[in-house]
């Protein structure tokens, strides 16, 4: 068994707090019932949800009937953009989101690009962020969704949702508003009252809750075809079996998430300062990809390390036992560099040389030490045996 | 771990890393844009034309790194003409094979290696610079990997045509439209022949 290995891959899954297994562990030997009217377990399980549903609701100053369970944020990414489009499709057919959004739902886009939806695709600027005033000249008579990815999956550019929304409220019709906020939720306060998001995605196991289990929030109004048909167990909108104890987990996880929410994000924010800070100053020709300061989500450091490759470092701090990511095409399924870095215009080496670090509650300073001081080695190393760094020392 | 224990070991601790100052033949394949790049430098006997000395940089992944280090093993010490006869696959079977993916790194590794031997070759007269033709695209598609299998679009009779008139280079590859690695084929066949000033106009059909 290898010593405890260093994770920094948070913004794909974190590590369960471990408070949540007690909880999880009650419900799957005890409470395992379904819901139901009338019978004692069955109501005893109602209850329990409808009391998630108002923990999970308040958090971002929503209802709990505006609170939705899902297998996860795919899941709620899906029911709700296909939702949206086959509720409202007789009063429009174009669509707009970024090229720098988050998978799910570029893939849902092109899904019904191919049905015959227009698409326009936002581009962004060098640090990610995608302006309103773009969205703003998108907008067509015929435009009904917006989607947005409100913290950035690769460089945690945090986007301007209260600006989308100003611009969306002032258009001469209704357009309805769809945010990932996957890397968002527990990374800094939302306000449902003070945005008009129409459906919002959520994932238990980004903020130390189970995996397999999200929530996706839909204002009240908000009209959603019914996309997963079946039997209506907890809700006619993830239709089916519900897995009790990992909502269970998933709400405690939620509980401590936003029991003191400033503190948490602050000690990200201290944690990922100090890596930048330390990378930036230790180790030359490096710069940093997305928006610098508090137009980047807490938790997430990505630099762009010249004249090396992504993957040889990833394998190296994987092989010392550091886990981290990296945004070159040798380490992608396709072979392909990370979209989101080139669409902000960085080159192939910066998206081939990019580096992911991200940090969470559980990620310790000593932990950080470790990984600069042997990234230091690695780049050094690497880039001895890089022939365009003796192209650039020569 | 899709490595093998060979493959990571050459990546960590990698052989014949550096420069020749005084090399006898350089050449450099690849680049940045790609995501691989590799420099091979040649000491050789002109007597006996026996690699005496073989070093190499490498820009790219640990496959592309420890492919480097295994083909530079293979060849210190053979003779110019044994050197030429290394294969990528050759290189990939020492290394104890390598995921499908990464079956391109070894071609670039022995594509480098063969480069700098010729250029050795020409400037010792020991081979005439080829004329350009249909055929030198084809030997250059029998270098494009299709990585979804580890093997060349060639072998897999992924090419169903090539043409070359007047400077416009036509090929036609059959992959389907869904394939992810659709761009990357496409993309390592305009790596495999941006070199050649004859061809004005490259067209690749899918």
């Amino acid at each position: 068994m290898e010593e405890k290995r260093i994770y920094l891959d948070n913004c794909v899954t974190t590590k369960p707090d471990p408070q949540i297994f007690g909880v999880m562990q009650e419900y799957w030997e005890n409470e395992y019932w379904y819901p139901a009217n009338f019978f004692t377990a069955g109501e005893e399980i109602n209850a329990k949800l409808d009391n998630f549903k108002a923990l999970m609701g308040k958090t971002i100053n929503a209802k709990a009937d505006e609170i939705h369970f899902t297998r996860g944020g795919t899941s709620a990414n899906n029911i709700a953009i296909k939702g949206l489009l086959m509720a409202n499709s007789q009063k429009g057919s174009h669509i707009i989101c970024s090229v720098v959004d988050y998978p799910d739902i570029l893939t849902n886009y092109a899904f019904f690009e191919k049905s015959g939806f227009e698409v326009t695709y936002l581009k962004p600027d060098e640090n990610g962020f995608v302006s309103a005033d773009k969205l703003k000249e998108a907008i067509r008579p015929d435009t009904i969704l917006f989607s947005t990815t409100w913290a950035n999956h690769v460089v945690g550019t945090i986007q301007p949702v209260d600006e989308y929304t100003k611009v969306l409220q002032d258009a001469d019709h209704k357009i309805f508003m769809h945010v990932d906020a996957g890397q968002a939720y527990g990374k800094f306060s939302m306000d449902m009252d003070k945005v008009g998001i129409d459906t919002m995605s959520v994932s238990a196991h980004k903020i130390h809750g189970p995996q397999g289990v999200g929530f996706l929030y839909k204002r009240t109004k908000t009209p959603l075809a019914q996309v997963v048909h079946g039997v209506n167990r907890v809700d006619n909108l993830e239709t089916g079996g519900i897995n009790i104890g990992s909502l269970a987990g998933f709400a405690k996880a939620v509980e401590i998430t936003f029991a003191d929410l400033d503190m948490t994000t602050k000690k990200l924010r201290e944690l990922s300062d100090y890596l930048l800070d330390r990378i930036m100053k230790e180790i030359p020709d490096v710069e940093l990809n997305g928006a610098p300061g508090q137009g980047r989500a807490c938790h997430n450091i990505n630099v762009s390390i010249d004249y090396i490759e992504g993957e040889a470092m990833g394998m190296m701090l994987d092989l010392q036992g550091i886990t981290a990511a990296t945004g070159s095409a040798c380490a992608s399924q396709g072979l392909k560099p990370s979209y989101v870095l080139m669409a902000m215009g960085k080159n192939h080496m910066q998206s081939h040389g990019s580096m992911k670090f991200t940090v969470s509650k559980f990620t310790t300073k000593e932990e950080l030490d470790i990984t600069i001081d042997k990234l230091k080695d690695i780049v050094v190393e690497l880039r001895r045996r890089s022939p365009l760094y003796q192209e650039k020392t020569n | 771990m899709q490595y093998s224990q060979k493959v990571l070991d050459h990546f960590m601790k990698p052989h014949n890393v550096g420069e020749i100052k005084d090399a006898d033949a350089v050449a450099t394949e690849g680049s940045p844009a790609c995501g691989d790049q590799v420099t091979v430098y040649l000491k050789i006997n002109e007597e006996t034309n026996v690699i005496e000395d073989i070093k190499f940089k490498s820009y790219g992944c640990a496959s592309n790194i420890a492919t480097g280090s295994m083909i530079t093993d293979m060849a210190m010490g053979k003779t110019i003409d044994e050197a030429l006869a290394i294969t990528w696959r050759d290189a990939m079977e020492e290394l104890d094979g390598l995921p499908p993916t990464k079956a391109h790194c070894s071609v670039l590794a022995a594509d480098t290696l063969h480069e700098a031997i010729k250029n050795y070759q020409i400037a010792h007269g020991q081979r005439k610079v080829q004329d350009f033709s249909k055929d030198t695209i084809i030997d250059e598609l029998k270098h494009v990997i299709y990585p979804q299998v580890g093997e060349d679009i060639v072998t897999l009779k992924m090419v169903k045509y090539v043409g070359f008139d007047d400077g416009v280079a036509i090929i036609d590859v059959e992959i389907p439209s869904f394939d992810k690695y659709r761009e990357n084929v496409a993309e390592e066949i305009r790596e495999h022949l941006e070199k050649y000033e004859q061809i004005k106009d490259l067209q690749i059909n899918m």
